[in-house]
């Protein structure tokens, strides 16, 4: 059996019989005329619900010209067109076919060693600064990733570059309607969006931070939760109360490498941590934004350049030496 | 009743200090699955083979998953003769072989699965302890019978806990099972095996386990595969 798709054009093209990969909600096809194309087709189910909705917004998102660098865009699997099946059905649509290995196993304290076994601090934040400079774009056009599930980042292992799929989960402006993105894990969730019905609240700007600073945490602590307490509540708790346990007054830093790892972290980039996460948890206008984490990290990837930190993604034993950016203190910010 | 002697490599004692050590250095959300088996003397043959197929299958499919391996946690206790814990929890990632299972004696399915709730309730504290997230935990009760005696505290435990949602409860009969008995120890109905499917209900499992690590956070709920490959209808 060959599945045939068609375009709104009626140009019709063949995609591999079995899906390379599946989603909850879709399966994702080859093309084998076209190998930098993939075409996702949602599940049946999935369409017999949805495929009003799914459909508009995937017509706004492809065809808005305010978004049309996104669609061109090296780091985005933007949808470009609409797919039908031989009986005129909307079946999905047609994307850049990316290329890497999944941030949450890039950000795992075990499972990064077999596919990235050369990694290190220089290579985790070259990655970051990727995801960020995409992410800025996003913002710039109005659109909020909302869903920071680290499965849909995509680190390529051959270079330094982070492609996002699974676009169209997003909440986008497009065509004159705002589509919302129904769909997050409570633990990458702002305190003030836990709990609430996501189809029907937007998500701003400093949601996104908070989001994108546990995305952060997670990548520089080999998959870390910022909100790991021991002894009781766990992270979405945490999260709730706004309880960061690194810094002055903290405690319940879990046991192993982690206080190591924290410490050799430049103390600017803390202090970002700590904010975001302590007071930024509930007052969103203290949260760090893109362009501040952007400098932030510049400046780590210069200093580590310069030999000032540990490059190892598990240093061994905690920062000894005096840190030699603009603050000087004798110990790391202790618990 | 000790045929998972060599289930690891390591002894008992020192196992319980590896899985410590686990939670430090893997911080991992875990997903907890505590097999209740019986291997009452019923079970001998064809089921004790297939069943033993399977939980090996189990372990090499989860082991393959990329994320799934550091994430599932087993326990193992059987029910023949002797109720019996052959394995107490451990990451799938450090188990290194084991040996089958043989089949005689009663079924003592209640006093496994106390142990098994027991054990369970001690691993989430250690979880906690280490600050390390869990989803909810497995109870995958098999059998081909009934329990024998004293299973209603045990069946009422695992069946609270379920329609709480803190225990994901999954009693299966073999052919010959008393499903009515055995649906006592969920909130959801027993599901029937088709014929000696263990082959598939365990390439389910492990396929529910790699959805489950991989769902992002520890608190969503799931959506699992169908169970139409191993359940009849
Ligand atoms: N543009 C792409 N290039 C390469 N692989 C892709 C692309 N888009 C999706 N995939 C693969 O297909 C899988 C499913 O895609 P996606 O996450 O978009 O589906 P979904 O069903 O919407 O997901 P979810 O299960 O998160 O709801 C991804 O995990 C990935 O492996």
């Amino acid at each position: 059996m060959s599945l045939t798709v068609r375009s709104a054009t009626g140009e019709s093209v063949q995609l591999s019989d079995t899906p390379f990969a599946q989603g909850g909600e879709a399966a994702v096809h080859a093309v084998p005329r076209f190998p930098g194309v993939v075409v996702k087709l949602y599940h049946p189910q999935v369409l017999q619900k949805r495929a009003d909705t799914l459909r508009a917004k995937i017509d706004a998102m492809s065809s808005d010209p305010k978004l049309v660098s996104l669609k061109q865009h090296p780091g985005l699997a933007w949808p470009r067109f609409s797919v039908f099946d031989e009986r005129g059905q909307w079946r999905g649509y047609a994307m850049r076919k990316a290329a890497g290995v999944r941030m949450n196993v890039l950000a795992h304290a075990m499972a990064y060693r077999e596919q990235f076994p050369n990694l290190d601090r220089p290579a985790v934040v070259a990655y970051l600064l990727s995801l960020l400079g995409t992410l800025q774009e996003l913002h710039t056009a109005g659109v909020m990733v909302g869903d920071y599930n680290l499965a849909n980042f995509l680190c390529d292992p051959n270079s330094d570059t982070v492609t996002l799929i699974d676009c169209d989960s997003w909440q986008v402006n497009a065509a004159g309607k705002t589509f919302r993105c129904p769909v997050a894990a409570p633990d990458m969730l702002a305190p003030e969006l836990q709990g609430k019905e996501l189809g029907k609240v937007n998500r701003t700007l400093e949601s996104e931070y908070f989001s994108l600073a546990i995305l952060l945490f997670k990548a520089l602590m080999l998959g870390r939760h910022p909100y790991d307490v021991v002894g009781g509540a766990g992270p979405v708790e945490n999260i709730r109360k706004g309880y960061f346990p690194y810094g002055q007054g903290g405690g319940g830093i879990p046991k192993g490498p982690w206080f190591n790892i924290w410490s050799h972290l430049p103390f600017k980039l803390k202090e970002q941590l700590i904010g975001t996460f302590k007071e930024g948890a509930p007052n969103a206008s203290a949260r760090t934004s893109i362009p501040e984490w952007i400098d932030f990290l510049k400046l780590y990837q210069r200093e580590l350049g310069k030999g000032w930190h540990d490059t190892q993604i598990k240093p061994a034993n905690p920062k000894t030496k005096e840190y030699r950016g603009t603050q000087s203190i004798s110990q790391p910010i202790a618990a | 009743m000790f045929a998972f002697a060599n289930f690891m490599n390591t002894p008992k004692e020192t196992t319980m200090n590896e899985s410590h050590d686990d939670l430090i250095d893997n911080p991992t959300p875990r997903c907890p699955v505590a097999l209740v088996l019986d291997t009452s003397g019923s079970m001998s043959g064809q089921p004790i083979e297939q069943l033993n197929a399977g939980i090996e299958l189990f372990i090499d499919e989860v082991k393959r998953d990329d994320l799934a391996r550091w994430s599932v946690d087993l326990a193992v206790y059987t029910a023949g003769g002797l109720a019996d814990c052959i394995q107490s929890f451990i990451g799938v990632e450090q188990i290194v072989g084991f040996s089958p299972l043989d089949a005689s004696g009663g079924t003592p399915l209640g006093q496994a699965t106390r142990m098994a709730l027991d054990d369970l309730e001690a691993r989430k504290k250690s979880y906690r302890d280490a600050g390390v997230p869990y989803y909810q935990p497995w109870l995958v009760l098999i059998s081909d019978g009934a329990p024998d005696y004293g299973w209603q505290d045990a069946a009422q435990r695992a069946s609270a806990l379920s329609a709480q949602r803190k225990l994901v409860s999954l009693p299966i009969g073999v052919q010959g099972a008393d499903l009515s008995v055995l649906s006592q120890f969920s909130s959801k109905p027993a599901v029937a095996l088709d014929g000696l499917k263990f082959r598939e209900l365990f390439q389910w499992l492990s396929a529910s386990m790699a959805r489950v690590s991989a769902s992002t956070s520890s608190d969503a709920s799931v959506h699992l595969p169908s169970v139409d490959s191993w359940g009849s209808v």
